[in-house]
C-alpha cells in the first residue's frame, strides 16, 4: 500500500474552504492595490546562503533544505520578505522610490508540532521600501488595518511598539550580549519579578533601571506617550524615538486607524531584525497573532544597497479561521442551475449566455430519466433544471 | 462586557488560589467541591472558571483558550512556551532540587561514566545538566519519582520540595537546588491586547493584594 497520509504541518484545502482562501486573498490583494501597491511573485526555493544569511536566528533554524542535484544547498522560502530584499537590492533600486510592493506566497517552516502551527501557510503582505519617514510608518500601520478591516475582521488589534526605544534604554548600560538576552526575556514575558531580579543582579544605575522597570507598564493608549515621556527624560535618544511614535500616532490619528491601535512600549518582537516600529495585530478567539510587521531598515545593507523599509505579514490561514468562529459569509459552490447536455443548439446557447452572466451551471453527462436528473439535481443543490427539450424545472 | 476566561490548576495551588481570589470578591465557592465540572460560570461578574491540570493551564492560556492561568513557576520553566507573567503571587513557594540515595550522597557524581536522572521535568532537568556541561540520560516519570533510585531505576532524581518531608521518608538527600518556584499569573498574548482594560484592573488588584 502506497503511503497515504499527509507529512505533519500540511494540509489540503478543497471546496468551500479552497473557495473561501482565495476569496480573502482577493480581497486583500485589492485592498493592496487600491494604495497603489504592485504584487511581486517570489520564487519557491533559492539558495540557501541567500535566504537563511538574513533570517531571523528563528527562522533560520526552520528553513527546509535540501541539496540540488549539483550538490549547492537550495532552500524553500520561508519568509518573502528576504527574497524581495534581494531584488529590490539586485534589480529595482534605481526605480524611483519608495517603492510599493505586495506579496501573497506560501512560505515553509518547519516547525515545532503544536497546535495551530502549519509548516507550510500563506503570507499576505507589503514592503514600502526607500522611505524611512514617520509617514511612511504610518501609511504600513494604516494598510494593516485597512486590510484587516476590508476582509471583514470585526474584533481586532493591533499593538504597536518601537525597537529603538528599547535600544536606546539598554545602549548606554553597556551590557554583554546574555545580559541583555536576560533582560529582554523577561521583557518578553512582561515578567516584571524577573526584570527586577536580572536588573539587581547588573547593579546598574538606579535612573537607567528604573526606565527599563517601566517598561512592562507602558501598554495601553496615547495617554502612555505622555508618561513615557517623563520616564525617559534623561535620554535622549529614548526620547527622539518616543517622538517619532508621538508623530506616527497622530498621523494613525489623522488617517482615522488609530481606534484600532494600541500601544505596548515593552514589545521586543523580532528585535534582531527590526529598527524601528514593530507591530502585532490579534483578533478575538485566536491566541497567536494574526499578522506582524515593522521597521527594518539594515535588511537591504545586508544586499547592497542601503534602503530604509517597513512592512508587515498577514498570516491568511489564522485569519481564515478567525473569519470563520466570527461568523463569516458562508461561500456555496453549489450549482445554481443543471443543465442536461445534448446536440440541441438552443440550450447550449442560453447555457453560455447565462454563464456569461455569472451563473453556475453544471452540465448533466448522463442520459437519465427525467425523475433521475431531478434527483441528482437536487443532490447536488442546484435550484433549476433545464432539460434538453426546453423545459425548465425549478426545485423548491 | 466581554468575559474574562481564567484557568485555576488542582491540586496544591488550588486552595490557596481560590483564598486569594475569595479575598478579592470572587464567588468561587463552588470550584472548591468535590465536583467533576470542570467549567464554572460566574454571569454576575461575567467570568468563566476552569479547573485544568497544571500544564494543561499553559497549555489553554497560551493558544487563546483562557485569557488568564494561576500556575507555578515550576511548570512555566518545564513547558518553555510564549505567555506573559506579569506577576508572582504569594504562594505556592517551592523548590526543584536534585537529590540521591541518602547512603550515596557523598559520591562524586561528576565523576560518573553514566548518569541516569529520574524526573518529571525533563525539560528543567537537561537544561540544568547542559549548563554545567555534564552529560546524563534523563528518564521521564509522570509521578513517584522518589522511588525511582531506590527500585535502581536511576541514580539521581530532581523533584520539587516543599518542606522536604517526601524526600527524607523515602530516604533520599538533597544535592542541589536547580531553582525555586512560586504561583504566578499568566496572560495569553491576544487576551492581554484585546480585553486589556479588564486584564488590568485585575492584574492590579492582584498586585495589591500580593504586597500586602
Amino acid at each position: 500500500m502506497i503511503e497515504r497520509q499527509l507529512p505533519h504541518g500540511v494540509a489540503d484545502l478543497y471546496f468551500e474552504e479552497a473557495a473561501r482562501k482565495a476569496q480573502l486573498e482577493a480581497r486583500l490583494q485589492e485592498t493592496f492595490g487600491q494604495w497603489s501597491y504592485s504584487q511581486v511573485i517570489p520564487p519557491t526555493f533559492e539558495y540557501y546562503e541567500a535566504l537563511a544569511a538574513e533570517a531571523s536566528p528563528q527562522v533560520r533554524e526552520e528553513i527546509y533544505r535540501f541539496p540540488d542535484r549539483d550538490g549547492r544547498m537550495l532552500a524553500l522560502r520561508a519568509d518573502p520578505t528576504i527574497p524581495i530584499a534581494r531584488l529590490v537590492s539586485t534589480k529595482l533600486y534605481d526605480r524611483p522610490l519608495p517603492l510599493r510592493l505586495f506579496y501573497i506566497a506560501n512560505v515553509f517552516r518547519h516547525e515545532e508540532p503544536k497546535a495551530s502551527l502549519r509548516r507550510e501557510f500563506t503570507q499576505a503582505g507589503i514592503e514600502l521600501i526607500g522611505e524611512g519617514t514617520a509617514q511612511a510608518d504610518a501609511e504600513v500601520i494604516a494598510l494593516a488595518v485597512t486590510a484587516l478591516r476590508e476582509v471583514g475582521l470585526g474584533d481586532f488589534r493591533l499593538r504597536l511598539g518601537a525597537t529603538d526605544i528599547l535600544r536606546a534604554l539598554l545602549e548606554p548600560l553597556a551590557l554583554s550580549e546574555l545580559q541583555s538576552e536576560h533582560v529582554k526575556s523577561a521583557l518578553e514575558r512582561k515578567n516584571e519579578a524577573a526584570l527586577n531580579d536580572v536588573l539587581r543582579r547588573l547593579s546598574l544605575p538606579r535612573e537607567a533601571s528604573r526606565a527599563l522597570l517601566t517598561l512592562p507598564l507602558l501598554a495601553g493608549d496615547a495617554a502612555i506617550l505622555e508618561r513615557a515621556a517623563k520616564e525617559f527624560a534623561e535620554n535622549d535618544t529614548a526620547c527622539a524615538a518616543l517622538e517619532r511614535l508621538r508623530e506616527v500616532w497622530r498621523l494613525l490619528d489623522a488617517l482615522g486607524v488609530s481606534d484600532a491601535v494600541s500601544l505596548d512600549l515593552g514589545m521586543v518582537r523580532g528585535m534582531a531584525y527590526y529598527t524601528g516600529i514593530v507591530f502585532e495585530g490579534f483578533t478575538r478567539g485566536i491566541g497567536f497573532a494574526i499578522m506582524s510587521g515593522g521597521r527594518y531598515d539594515n535588511l537591504l545593507a545586508h544586499f547592497g544597497r542601503n534602503l530604509p523599509a517597513c512592512g508587515f505579514a498577514i498570516g491568511v490561514e489564522r485569519v481564515l479561521t478567525a473569519l470563520q468562529l466570527q461568523g463569516d459569509n458562508v461561500i456555496s459552490l453549489s450549482p445554481e442551475i443543471v443543465a442536461e447536455l445534448d446536440s440541441a443548439r438552443t440550450l447550449a446557447q442560453r447555457v453560455k449566455v447565462a454563464r456569461g452572466e455569472g451563473k453556475r451551471i453544471e452540465w448533466s453527462l448522463r442520459r437519465c430519466t427525467r425523475d433521475e436528473l431531478i434527483l441528482f439535481a437536487r443532490q447536488r443543490g442546484a435550484r433549476e433544471i433545464w432539460f434538453a427539450d426546453g423545459s425548465v424545472h425549478e426545485l423548491a | 462586557m466581554s468575559t474574562l476566561t481564567i484557568a485555576l490548576p488542582k491540586g496544591r495551588l488550588l486552595s490557596p488560589a481560590l483564598d486569594l481570589l475569595e479575598s478579592l470578591g470572587y464567588d468561587v465557592h463552588a470550584l472548591r467541591g468535590a465536583s467533576r465540572k470542570l467549567i464554572f460560570d460566574d454571569v454576575a461578574r461575567g467570568t468563566r472558571w476552569l479547573l485544568l491540570k497544571p500544564f494543561d493551564v499553559v497549555t489553554f492560556v497560551e493558544h487563546g483558550a483562557a485569557d488568564l492561568g494561576i500556575v507555578g513557576q515550576d511548570v512555566l520553566l518545564e513547558t518553555d512556551s510564549d505567555v506573559f507573567e506579569p506577576l508572582t503571587l504569594p504562594f505556592g513557594f517551592c523548590r526543584i532540587v536534585l537529590a540521591a540515595r541518602r547512603e550515596r550522597a557523598q559520591t562524586d557524581w561528576r565523576l560518573a561514566a553514566s548518569l541516569r536522572i529520574a524526573s518529571k521535568y525533563p525539560r528543567i532537568t537537561r537544561r540544568f545538566f547542559v549548563e554545567r556541561g555534564w552529560s546524563a540520560e534523563i528518564i521521564p516519570l509522570h509521578g513517584s519519582v522518589e522511588i525511582a533510585p531506590a527500585l535502581g531505576l536511576s541514580d539521581l532524581l530532581v523533584d520539587i520540595v516543599d518542606t522536604g518531608r517526601t524526600l527524607k521518608e523515602n530516604g533520599l538527600t538533597e544535592l542541589e537546588t536547580i531553582c525555586s518556584s512560586q504561583a504566578a499569573l499568566i496572560v495569553n498574548r491576544a487576551s492581554h491586547a484585546l480585553k486589556f482594560q479588564e486584564i488590568q484592573s485585575l492584574l492590579l488588584s492582584l498586585r495589591e493584594f500580593s504586597e500586602k
